[in-house]
């Protein structure tokens, strides 16, 4: 959810929770505040007569003006107790057009009251309309309504356009960052603000930035200097080798010593490359992507290994339709090969190697040893089987190239088949 | 031909050198950039060998020096750095082909005739060894004028012996040569031996002599002694 939808859900539920109790309270103060000033009005009118009986000791006429009414009963005495009720006002008027009486009820408020007047005992009730009170009640309420509804509008736009304008700063940093890049030489443009907050942003990203790529550049030459300090030795003991070979006659020993040097050098070789692949695979230091087809990689691939399927005897299966990725060509070469290699490897004499190729996976599955492989130890460094020629690194090599672009690699056992499924 | 070793690595540039010098080959060296710059720039040479790490200088600039006097020779860059933009970079200025180290003595030899052959007989594709007669734009091989039928690895094979001939190539050479790193996943070399028995087997049955021989059970040897 974004911010501001959050942000506007809060404060407009808050402001019209608020309105609403405020609306209620104000509704009953006002009730209770009128209903009072119209009790005091009976209250006065009781005591008019009051008056007029102690003054006359007869009850007084009874006649209907300024919406009120008065009535007396004769009660049992003692029989009535005073109090003050809601009640309905019956009203009515002569309708001049149509010359006939008309009733009409309102709400009202009574009071009711007795009194003593020439020894009998009588039930007093009156009553007054509380129309004009309601319709205050009816102005007061669509008042509030509408300021509410005002006041809604009023924030969502402030809101919508406030806010957007605030943020913007911060969607500029936003984009800013997705367009990094560690290797260029580009920095990140500073978004003019004078909000502190973004301001702190800034500088941080600021801050961050230059140092990533400082350690990027570092990193960058300390994997070209290692790389060289340890590749020169090994050269110079490959070309002596070479040249050793051409001094003639070689016992059938010596010529064992020399090839079983030549295997380490190709395996120290190939450990170290691997070694510093990985490192610059780790810290993304191999960048370019291209739109390439694995289709036809993986079909050059096999044709590149098809004398060592004929060496072990293996059966190889390709299916596949046309898959592009946008990827390096390099990475997907390496990742590609360590995969094959893999289960060539750690195949039997006379096993199979299916791949199948689809929108949504590669998978390669191998025959080899009949036991499922321990899949948490799979993709650690150096761990291979005992028999392994390779350096151990291959399919931590796979699995950091699959990380690095986005994909999923995975080991399964099953029906004595060995399955990496690699899904895009 | 003439060729330029600039390696500031002596154990390397010595091995180099003596690989070489053989068969009126004339091998020059220099192992700092100073003298690499002066030898380049008082005398031509057919190839010239550049590593890039020197001391004093970079063979980057070296590289640069030579094309912006538009000097004709064939450059091979040899590093240790193998990262991508170096490759492209050393082949954008300019050079000819790129050979990340270690590498094989005979795979040097191989690309630095390929460049020379690139550069001396663009007009005569034709490559002639005795009655051997290659054409590298066709990629055909001819024996005393009829055609020998071979596969691409073949092919790629007698280049290799040719480039190298008279020296023991190893079979772990060999190996990386054709099939580059996969290399390592093969039990034994034993189908290096097939592929060189089906070549040898069509050269002498198209009326060539036998020039290859097996060296010590380590490697092998194109000859004509």
């Amino acid at each position: 959810m974004k911010l501001l939808a959050r942000y506007n859900r809060v404060t407009l539920v808050t402001s019209v929770v608020m309105m609403l109790v405020t609306g209620i309270i104000y509704y009953y103060a006002i009730n209770l505040i009128l209903i009072d000033d119209i009790d005091k009005d009976l209250e006065v009118e009781e005591n008019e007569i009051f008056e007029y009986v102690a003054k006359n000791n007869q009850l007084p006429q009874v006649f209907e003006s300024n919406d009120q009414q008065i009535s007396f009963w004769a009660a049992a005495p003692g029989s009535v107790k005073r109090s003050y009720i809601d009640t309905v006002y019956k009203k009515s008027e002569v309708r001049r057009r149509h010359r006939r009486r008309h009733e009409e009820y309102e709400s009202g408020r009574a009071l009711i009251s007795s009194i003593s007047a020439g020894g009998k005992y009588y039930r007093i009730a009156i009553v007054k309309s509380t129309v004009e009170t309601e319709d205050l009640l009816k102005i007061i309420f669509g008042i509030t309504i509408g300021v509410i509804l005002l006041l809604l509008l009023a924030l969502f736009t402030a809101n919508r356009l406030l806010l957007n304008r605030l943020w913007q700063p911060f969607h500029n940093l936003l984009k800013e960052l997705r367009s990094f890049s560690i290797s260029d030489n580009k920095t990140i443009p500073q978004p003019d603000t004078n909000i502190d907050e973004f301001k702190e942003l800034n500088q941080a990203v600021a801050a961050m930035s230059s140092k990533v790529k400082k350690d990027y550049k570092e990193l960058k030459t300390f994997t070209e200097n290692a790389s060289h300090e340890l590749l020169t030795p090994i050269a110079v003991i490959n070309s002596k080798l070479d040249s050793l070979l051409q001094t003639e006659d070689f016992s059938q020993q010596q010529s064992k010593l020399l090839n079983d040097l030549y295997t380490s050098v190709s395996r120290l070789t190939r450990l170290n490359q691997s070694l510093l692949l990985l490192v610059k695979i780790e810290n993304r230091l191999v960048d370019g992507d291209e739109e390439i087809d694995l289709k036809p990689i993986i079909e050059e691939l096999l044709a590149q290994f098809e004398e060592i399927f004929n060496d072990k005897d293996l059966k190889v299966s390709f299916t596949g339709i046309d898959k592009k990725l946008k990827a390096n060509r390099y990475l997907v070469d390496v990742l590609l090969n360590n995969l094959l290699s893999n289960a060539i490897r750690h195949n039997i004499i006379g096993g199979q190697i299916v791949i199948g190729l689809t929108a949504e996976k590669l998978t390669i599955r191998n025959t080899g040893d009949d036991a499922p492989l321990q899949s948490d130890l799979l993709f650690k460094r150096f761990q291979k089987s005992s028999s392994s020629e390779g350096s151990g690194l291959g399919l931590t090599i796979a699995q950091q190239i699959c990380e690095n672009l986005g994909f999923s690699l995975n080991y399964r056992f099953s029906n004595g088949f060995h399955t990496f499924t690699m899904t895009f | 031909m003439k060729i330029l070793i600039i390696e500031d690595e002596k154990g390397l540039r010595e091995s180099i050198e003596e690989y070489f010098t053989e068969a009126g080959n004339i091998c020059e060296t220099a192992s700092t950039y100073a003298e690499a710059i002066s030898k380049v720039s008082l005398y031509r040479y057919d190839c010239i060998l550049l590593d890039i790490t020197l001391p004093g200088g970079t063979g980057i600039d070296i590289l640069k020096a030579i094309k912006e006097k538009d000097h004709p020779d064939g450059i091979l860059i040899i590093s240790a750095k193998n990262s991508l933009d170096d490759r492209l970079e050393g082949l954008d200025l300019g050079a000819d082909d790129y050979l990340v180290k270690p590498f094989h003595l005979s795979e040097l030899r191989a690309r630095v005739m390929a460049i020379i052959r690139r550069k001396n007989f663009s007009g005569n594709n034709l490559l002639q060894f005795h009655e051997l007669t290659i054409d590298l734009l066709a990629k055909s091989v001819k024996v005393k004028n009829q055609a020998v039928k071979l596969t691409r690895k073949e092919y790629a094979l007698l280049l290799y012996f040719i480039a190298n001939k008279g020296k023991v190539v190893s079979k772990n050479a060999i190996a990386e040569h054709l099939w580059g790193d996969g290399i390592d996943m093969a039990n034994n070399f034993d189908f290096i031996y097939s592929h060189i028995k089906n070549l040898r087997k069509k050269l002498i049955e198209g009326g060539c002599g036998d020039y290859i021989h097996a060296s010590y059970g380590m490697g092998y040897k194109f000859t004509d002694q």
